[in-house]
C-alpha cells in the first residue's frame, strides 16, 4: 500500500471515528434506555491477573484496578478526572494550604459490616508512608490527628504541597480498618475488607477473580451488580472474539485496530475516554547524539506527529503536542496544537541537524518492547522519517522484562515507552519525567535543566489557580523546546462490552467503575 | 498371543527400569539447564512486579524477600536440594503460591488437552490411512498426501483461530476459549476441551498419516497376508486385525516420538484459547521472570514426557513379543 492511499484510509477511518465519538456518551442506549435493573454477574476480561492486593506496594494496573473495587479514599475523581469527595463528604484547605480537614461521611461501614473510623484513616495514610511503595504520598505530612466522634481526619503538612488532594485519590490512600482488623497483615490482603462496592469472592492469584457485592456499601442501592468476575485472557485476540461471541461481558482493553468493528459491531459497543497516559519517544541523552539538544528538535521536527497517530492508533488516539495530556489540569495541547512550539519540517529538522555536532547524520538504535506491534509500527516510520535527515535508525524489538532492564540501566539510544500520571495533578507526571533529583532520572533519560527543576519546584506550592497554570504551561513549552521525549500521543482508553451492558463508568486512569453497572437478562 | 505371562511382566519391567534409569539424570539436566537459561536472559523480577515507578529501596528490599539477592549457586544448591529432599520447587515469586499447587491446578486440564488430542488425531489419521492404503494412487490416497501438505504448512495458533471463527464465532457449537464458568453445565468444559485438541491433533496428523500409510502398505505386501489370503480370510478381516496390528508398532513409536510436539503444543494453543492451563502459566512466568514457577513447569513436563515414552515402551513391548527381553 503506498503511504498516500495509506493515509487516505486511515484519515477515513479518523473521520467515521471522530463522527461517531460525537455521539458516544448516547452510544450506551441508542435512544430509550432500557431501565437498570439490580442483580446478576459482570464478567470482566483483562490479559492479567491480579496477584496482589497490597493497596500500599501495588501500582501495575492488573493489581491496581482490582485493589480499587475493594478499597476506597477519602476523595476520588470522576470520569474528566474531577476530584470528587469520596469516604470524605467534605474537605477543607486552610488559607496557607498547610490543613487539610477531612470529614467522614456518616454511617460508613466495611464490607463485613465494622464501622469505619477515623482512626482507620490514620493507621492507612502511615502505613501508605511507612511501606514507601510505588505509590506513596509524597506529600511533607508532619501530622495526622483524627477525632472519631466528630469523624474528622485532620493532616497537617509542613509546608505547602498543592498536588496533595490530587495524591490523596490514589487507591493506595485507600482506608483499611485499624490493625487490619485484629489479622495479619498477610491474612488480611489475602480476604481484604475495605469500603469499596465489592468485596472478595473466590480468588486465585494466578487465574481469575470473582467480587462479591458489599452489601454494607455508602452509595445506597449500588453496586446494582451482584458480583463482578474478573476473567484472565492471556491473548487479547481471544479476549476480543470472547466478547464478540457473548462469551464474556466486556472486556478491558480493545486494541486500537479493533476499536471500529467494537464499535460498530451489532452485539458490542466501544466505551473510549481521555487517559493519563501518553505514548512517547525517550531519548538517551548520556549518548552523545542525544545529548546534543540540535539533534534532539531535529528528530522532533522530522517526525509527523499526526500521521503517526492516525496510522498506528487507527484514529483512535489524539497527536500529542505537549507533555501534559488534556484529561490533566494545566495542560497545553490545546494551546500548543494552535501554536506548536516544534512542528513537522523536514527542511526545518535538517537545518537543525546542521547546527549540531553530528551534520553529517549517524546511526542509532531504538528500542521497542515486542509483542506491541503500535510501537513497532511507530519504530518503522520513525526508522523511514530520520532516513531523510541522515540518521540512520536500527529497530531493536526485546521482551517486555528485557526492555525494562536495559532502560533503566540506561542501556539504550532512544525508545518508545509510555508515560502515564496516577493523578490528575500535573506535577505527578512532571516529577516523574523531568525531576533530575527523583530515582527515575527524568525517566531515565537523564534530562537536566535547572529551569524546570526551578519551576517544578514552585509548582508543587503555588495555589490553585492562574499563577500555577503558567508555571506548567512553561514546563511543557520547554519540554516541547528541549525535546528530551517527544509525546506522541495521548492514548485513549477503549474498553468494550456486550450490548447488554450498561452504566459502566471509565476513568482516565485506565480503571472502570462497576456501581452503576448492570447487565440485561441474557 | 503365546508368550508366557512371566515374561510378559519382566518384559514391562525391564522397559520400565531402563527408562527409569535415565527419569533422573534427565530430570537433574532440565532442571539444571532452565535455571541457568533463565538466569541469563535479563530481566528483574523485581521490576515486574513492582513496575516502573518503585523506587530502588523498594526494588532492594523485595530482591532481599524474594531471595534473589543470594549468589546464584547458593539459589541453585537451594532449589536443587528443595527438589531431591522434599519434592519442594519453591513458591510463585509474584503470587507467593506454592509452584507445586498451581501445577497442579493447571495440569488437569492441559492434560485433558493432551488425552483428547491423543484421541482426535487417532480418530483422523487411522480410518485415512487405511482409506489412503486401501487404494494407492486413489483418489482418497491422492486427498491424504495433498491436505496435510497444506496443513502442516500452518502454525498452530493460526490453526486454532480458524478453528475459533469457524466453529466458535460463525457457528457457535463450542465456546470461543476458557474452560467454561463456575455455574456451567458439567460437560461445558470438555465441550471446551474440543477445539484446543483438535487444534492440537490437526497440527501433528499429517506425519502420522503419512507413516501409517507408508506402513500399512509395506504390511499388505508381507508375506504373511498373502498367507492369509491364501487361506481365505476375509479382506476386512485381513486388514483390520492383521495389518493394522503389524503397522501400528512404528505408529506408536513415532507418536511418542511426537510427545513433545504434542504437549509443546498443547502449551501453544492454551494462549490462542485463553485457557489457564500449564501453557499460560509457563508464558505468564517467563514473561514476568518468576523462576520458580517455569522451573516447576519444565520440571513436570519432563517427568510427563519421560512417564509417557516409558509407557509406550511398555506398550510397545506388549504389542511386539520381539521386543521382550531385548537389551
Amino acid at each position: 500500500m503506498t503511504s498516500t492511499s495509506r493515509r487516505a484510509i486511515v484519515a477515513l477511518a479518523l473521520a467515521a471515528t471522530l463522527g461517531l465519538a460525537g455521539c458516544a456518551p448516547a452510544a450506551q442506549g441508542d435512544g430509550a434506555e432500557p431501565t437498570p435493573t439490580a442483580g446478576g454477574t459482570l464478567t470482566y476480561g483483562r490479559l492479567a491477573s491480579a496477584n496482589d492486593l497490597d493497596l500500599h506496594t501495588q501500582i501495575t494496573a492488573n493489581n491496581a484496578f482490582a485493589i480499587d473495587k475493594i478499597f476506597e479514599s477519602l476523595v476520588s475523581f470522576d470520569e474528566h478526572g474531577k476530584i470528587i469527595d469520596w469516604l470524605a463528604k467534605n474537605h477543607e484547605i486552610s488559607a496557607d494550604g498547610l490543613t487539610y480537614t477531612f470529614t467522614l461521611r456518616d454511617g460508613l461501614k466495611y464490607s463485613d459490616g465494622t464501622d469505619v473510623k477515623a482512626a482507620d484513616v490514620k493507621f492507612s495514610l502511615d502505613r501508605n508512608l511507612a511501606k514507601e511503595g510505588p505509590l506513596a504520598l509524597t506529600a511533607p505530612i508532619s501530622e495526622i490527628a483524627t477525632d472519631d466522634a466528630a469523624g474528622t481526619v485532620v493532616i497537617t503538612l509542613s509546608e505547602a504541597y498543592t498536588p496533595f488532594l490530587s495524591e490523596l485519590t490514589s487507591f493506595s490512600a485507600g482506608v483499611v480498618p485499624k490493625d487490619f482488623g485484629g489479622k495479619t497483615e498477610e491474612a488480611f490482603f489475602k480476604a481484604p475488607v475495605g469500603t469499596g462496592p465489592f468485596a472478595i469472592g473466590e480468588w486465585d492469584p494466578a487465574g481469575d477473580l470473582n467480587l462479591v457485592k458489599n452489601e454494607h456499601y455508602w452509595q445506597d442501592g449500588k453496586p446494582l451488580l451482584d458480583g463482578l468476575d474478573y476473567v484472565f485472557v492471556a491473548d487479547d485476540n481471544q479476549l476480543l472474539q470472547r466478547l464478540n461471541a457473548g462469551q464474556i461481558d466486556a472486556i478491558e482493553q480493545v486494541p486500537a485496530a479493533n476499536a471500529e468493528s467494537v464499535e460498530k459491531g451489532d452485539a458490542t459497543q466501544l466505551l473510549k475516554s481521555d487517559s493519563w497516559a501518553i505514548e512517547q519517544i525517550f531519548f538517551n541523552t548520556q549518548k552523545p547524539e542525544f545529548a546534543d539538544v540540535h539533534v534532539r528538535r531535529a528528530v522532533a521536527q522530522a517526525l509527523d506527529l499526526p500521521g503517526i497517530t492516525q496510522a498506528t492508533t487507527f484514529g483512535t488516539a489524539r497527536a500529542a503536542s505537549s507533555l501534559i495530556p488534556p484529561a490533566i489540569e494545566y495542560s497545553a495541547a490545546d494551546a500548543f496544537d494552535a501554536e506548536p512550539v516544534l512542528s513537522h519540517d523536514v527542511d526545518a529538522a535538517k537545518q537543525e541537524l546542521a547546527k549540531s555536532a553530528f551534520k553529517d547524520g549517524f546511526e542509532a538504535t531504538m528500542l521497542i518492547p515486542s509483542g506491541n506491534s503500535a510501537r513497532a509500527q511507530i519504530a518503522q516510520v520513525v526508522q523511514e522519517s530520520l532516513a531523510k535527515i541522515g540518521i540512520d535508525v536500527q529497530i531493536e524489538s526485546i521482551d517486555l522484562a528485557s526492555f525494562r532492564e536495559r532502560f533503566k540501566a540506561f542501556d539504550y539510544d532512544f525508545m518508545i515507552n509510555s508515560g502515564q500520571s496516577d493523578a490528575p495533578d500535573p506535577n505527578g507526571l512532571v516529577t516523574f519525567q523531568a525531576d533530575p533529583e527523583g530515582f527515575s532520572n527524568s525517566f531515565w533519560t537523564h534530562y537536566t535543566n535547572p529551569e524546570v527543576t526551578k519551576l517544578m519546584h514552585a509548582g508543587r506550592t503555588t495555589a490553585d489557580g492562574p499563577e500555577r497554570e503558567q508555571i506548567y504551561t512553561d514546563i511543557q513549552r520547554i519540554l516541547a523546546s528541549d525535546v528530551p521525549y517527544i509525546p506522541v500521543y495521548y492514548s485513549p482508553n477503549l474498553h468494550g462490552t456486550t450490548a447488554k451492558v450498561h452504566g459502566l463508568e471509565s476513568l482516565p486512569n485506565g480503571s472502570v467503575r462497576f456501581q452503576d453497572a448492570w447487565v440485561e437478562a441474557k | 498371543m503365546s508368550a508366557a505371562p512371566g515374561s510378559l511382566t519382566r518384559a514391562a519391567l525391564g522397559a520400565a527400569l531402563r527408562v527409569a534409569g535415565t527419569v533422573l539424570p534427565v530430570m537433574l539436566g532440565v532442571v539444571t539447564a532452565v535455571f541457568f537459561l533463565l538466569r541469563l536472559v535479563p530481566g528483574d523480577p523485581a521490576v515486574m512486579i513492582l513496575g516502573d515507578r518503585a523506587t530502588p529501596q523498594a526494588l532492594a528490599e523485595l530482591r532481599a524477600e524474594l531471595g534473589l539477592d543470594a549468589p546464584l549457586w547458593r539459589q541453585y544448591v537451594d532449589f536443587v536440594g528443595g527438589v531431591l529432599t522434599r519434592g519442594d520447587t519453591g513458591d510463585s515469586l509474584v503470587t507467593g503460591v506454592p509452584t507445586a499447587e498451581l501445577v497442579l491446578s493447571r495440569a488437569p486440564v492441559s492434560l485433558g488437552i493432551v488425552a483428547l488430542a491423543l484421541v482426535l488425531v487417532l480418530a483422523i489419521a487411522v480410518p485415512l490411512a487405511l482409506a489412503a492404503a486401501n487404494r494407492p494412487g486413489g483418489w482418497a490416497d491422492q486427498l491424504v498426501r495433498i491436505v496435510p501438505t497444506i496443513t502442516l504448512g500452518m502454525p498452530l495458533f493460526w490453526i486454532g483461530l480458524l478453528l475459533i471463527i469457524v466453529f466458535a464465532v460463525n457457528l457457535g457449537w463450542f465456546p470461543v476459549g476458557g474452560v467454561g464458568s463456575p455455574g456451567s453445565a458439567p460437560l461445558e468444559p470438555l465441550r471446551s476441551l474440543v477445539l484446543p485438541a483438535l487444534a492440537v491433533a490437526l497440527g501433528m496428523a499429517p506425519p502420522l498419516i503419512r507413516s501409517l500409510r507408508a506402513q500399512l502398505l509395506e504390511v499388505i505386501e508381507a508375506e504373511f497376508v498373502t498367507t492369509l489370503r491364501a487361506a481365505r480370510i476375509p479382506e476386512h478381516q485381513i486388514r483390520w486385525r492383521h495389518v493394522l496390528r503389524g503397522a501400528a508398532l512404528p505408529t506408536l513409536n513415532l507418536l511418542s516420538v511426537n510427545l513433545a510436539y504434542l504437549i509443546g503444543g498443547t502449551l501453544v494453543v492454551e494462549k490462542v484459547f485463553g485457557i489457564n492451563g500449564l501453557g499460560t502459566l509457563l508464558f505468564q512466568s517467563i514473561s514476568s521472570r518468576d523462576f520458580p514457577v517455569v522451573q516447576a513447569v519444565a520440571l513436570y513436563c519432563a517427568i510427563l514426557v519421560v512417564l509417557v515414552t516409558l509407557a509406550a515402551r511398555v506398550l510397545s513391548a506388549l504389542i511386539d513379543p520381539r521386543l521382550r527381553g531385548a537389551r
